[in-house]
């Protein structure tokens, strides 16, 4: 055994130190995550947010983990105690072992000794481990809100898990040409294709592919446009209603690291991951190459993580047949029409960049649906005001 | 084991699968039947148990443990051996809770304990597309709609007959003569024809990747090709999904096209079903 370990010893401590940086980070990512959204939160409605605790309130999410930490534990009597404890270890457990695959920095391609950052490089289903672990993570809500024995939890479990299951095929479509794209499901090979010029990142030539993976990505992570499995105003607070203390952060950290995992997965995929025109150029095992791409990377996550925080503020919840029928109805066959066109580019040997036309199918899609909305209101306050004799618009 | 096992640099993973196989045959004697007789006395008592009472369910563990114990002594020793058996003994834990829980949402998870296991062992074969493909459409999508189903459908009072199975003393034959003859086609010298991908089709499995780099109409391939710019970035395994994909597309096109067609069939007459109306306007 010991010198089994000895001689693994030189590919072994990368990997473990990278096992060491996720698990030191995730917590304090959680942590502060939630104090950026406050403050941005705040700022958006015009106030200060938590300015109290060290400059600048810098020290409040600390003092937020010391308080959750010595909060009591209230575990109601009419749960099923087994699984009311599992069920947010397994949310926190599949949230992050997806970041097993996911690189968090430049991935040199001689890879096979020293400090990478990824835990395990070079594997060849890359993103499909990614979605099978991300496919069980929909178990920690559900057994939650099962174990909870409670209809609130119940309701909004369910709610969830038909949530899930609808946005995993639109986001496995949408990343299908990526794949098509890059020739592999290595997410560094992944991330390589798109190094040449800043006109090689998808996003610019797979503009649909882009908004279907990160409205699913939304979707998948509960947040707002999507949080109909913990919306205040219906269900109390969805599956985690009977959840306190460190169990119910424990839930949150799991979102929170599904944030950044599909923000570090959007970046990859469709914005170049560490590729940055003029800054970066391939890929060398240089320190201060690495910090810089580093930084790119770092940069574009956080970037997109602000982006995913601000949507909260700009968009209502959806009604949940819209959710069901924004998937299954909108979304798959979009999807479907983006893989079929990605195809023809590659077989047909056409300049892919005429792929970048597909954009003006959201454009049209938002003015159907706002015309037909506006027919349909304009129908029903007609009616209205035919059958009560009164302006129906305010009623 | 390949692709994780060259990566951690451990002696077995060289191995061809096919070569294990081989190596494996040859080895067979009577008693390796034990630990899967113990293995069904185990299953029938714990069955029986979880209706009668204590003493059966301790022999029943008891069983069990000697079956896994016993199991155990057939496999040679190395490091990567214990981590897959740990996986299948993993596996057969969750059927045993699948088959003998009293509360169908614990079966169910069984279940998907069972399921991911499978998934470990096939990981630790480095059939590596297989294993992520499994957990995401049995454990991610049909255990939790399973899931979903069972907990709008709660049972409360579960009765005897719920939990008892019809004929566990005619299942449980039946999966000894099942595993023994496995085990006898997997270790008995000349029983198991040991097949190789045919090198001498064009598009075969077997044929060097570098071929199909220059075959025509591959423009993803080519494509990756020339993105030479950052380096060749190494893969620890010779890119095991596209050489699948390759196989699955050529040498077995007509099964993959045969099974996409039956599937169109059933998704078409699942949505007939459920869409017949009883009369009413939808």
């Amino acid at each position: 055994m010991i010198e089994l370990i000895k001689e693994m010893w030189p590919t072994l401590w990368p990997t473990l130190a990278a096992i060491a940086v996720i698990l030191a980070f995730v917590p304090i990512l959680g942590l502060y995550m939630t104090f950026i959204e406050r403050k941005l939160a705040a700022y958006i409605q015009d106030r200060v947010g938590p300015n109290r605790v060290g400059p600048l309130g810098l020290l409040q999410a600390v003092a937020d983990g010391i308080k959750i930490f010595l909060k009591e534990q209230v575990v109601p009597d009419h749960v099923y105690k087994f699984l009311y404890f599992v069920a947010p270890t397994i949310s926190l457990m599949t949230a992050m072992f997806g970041l097993v695959v996911l690189p968090f920095g430049p991935v040199p391609p001689e890879y096979e000794s020293g400090f990478r950052f990824i835990v395990a490089p070079g594997v060849d289903i890359g993103i499909l481990l990614i979605f099978a672990i991300s496919s069980l993570s929909a178990y920690g809500i559900i057994l939650g809100g099962w174990a909870s024995n409670n209809k609130y939890s119940l309701y909004g479990a369910i709610r969830s898990c038909a949530q899930f299951i609808s946005y995993e095929i639109p986001l496995g479509l949408s990343i299908l040409g990526v794949i098509l794209a890059a020739g592999s499901l290595n997410i560094e090979k992944i991330v390589a294709s798109q190094g040449a010029s800043i006109w090689d990142w998808n996003f610019f030539w797979q503009p649909l592919a882009f908004v279907i993976f990160f409205t699913s990505s939304l979707a998948e992570t509960n947040r707002l446009p999507f949080d109909l499995p913990e919306c205040e105003q219906e269900l109390v607070g969805g599956f985690h209603t009977e959840y306190s203390g460190i169990k119910f952060v424990l839930f949150f950290l799991a979102e929170y690291t599904h944030i950044v995992a599909s923000s570090f997965m959007t970046v990859l995929l469709f914005f170049g991951g560490w590729h940055f025109p003029g800054l970066t150029g391939p890929v060398d095992g240089s320190t201060a190459g690495m910090l810089l791409r580093l930084f790119v990377l770092i940069a574009k996550v956080g970037a997109v993580v602000a982006f995913i925080m601000l949507l909260r503020w700009a968009l209502p919840r959806f009604r949940f047949d819209q959710l069901m029928g924004l998937a299954w109805k909108g979304l798959i066959p979009l999807g479907l029409v983006n893989l079929f066109l990605v195809a023809a580019v590659f077989t047909f040997d056409i300049n892919k960049h005429f792929l970048a036309v597909t954009i003006v199918t959201i454009p049209i899609a938002g003015l159907i649906s706002t015309w037909r909305l506006q027919r349909e209101l304009n129908s029903t306050i007609a009616l209205r005001a035919g059958k009560s004799g009164l302006g129906g618009a305010s009623a | 084991m390949q692709a994780i096992g060259s990566y951690l640099s451990i002696p077995f993973a060289q191995s061809d699968p096919i070569e294990t196989v081989s190596q494996l045959s040859g080895s067979w004697n009577l008693s390796m039947l034990i630990p899967i007789l113990l293995g069904a006395a185990g299953y029938l008592l714990l069955q029986h148990g979880i209706v009668k009472g204590k003493q059966y369910l301790f022999m029943g563990v008891i069983a069990a443990v000697a079956s896994v114990i016993s199991a155990s002594l057939f496999i040679p020793p190395a490091f990567e051996n214990y981590i897959l058996f740990l996986f299948c003994a993993l596996a057969t834990g969750g059927a045993f809770g699948f088959l003998t829980a009293r509360d169908p949402v614990y079966a169910a998870l069984g279940f998907a304990t069972a399921v991911l296991s499978i998934s470990g062992v096939m990981f630790m074969q480095s059939a590596m597309f297989v294993a992520a493909a499994n957990m995401i459409v049995y454990a991610g999508a049909i255990i939790i709609i399973f899931l979903f189903v069972l907990m709008f459908a709660q049972q409360t009072n579960l009765r005897t007959y719920d939990v008892k199975l019809t004929y566990p003393v005619v299942a449980a034959p039946i999966g000894v003569i099942m595993l023994g003859t496995l085990v006898y086609c997997l270790t008995a010298e000349g029983a198991f024809p040991l097949s190789r991908p045919d090198a001498t089709r064009a598009y075969s499995e077997a044929s060097p990747p570098e071929n199909l780099m220059t075959d025509e109409g591959n423009a993803a391939v080519k494509k990756l090709k020339t993105i030479e710019h950052t380096g060749s970035y190494k893969s620890v395994s010779p890119s095991t999904t596209s050489g699948l994909g390759r196989s699955l597309y050529t040498d077995y096109l007509l099964a993959v096209a045969l099974a996409g067609t039956i599937l169109t069939v059933a998704a078409v007459g699942a949505i007939a079903l459920a869409t017949k109306t009883t009369g009413e306007d939808v």
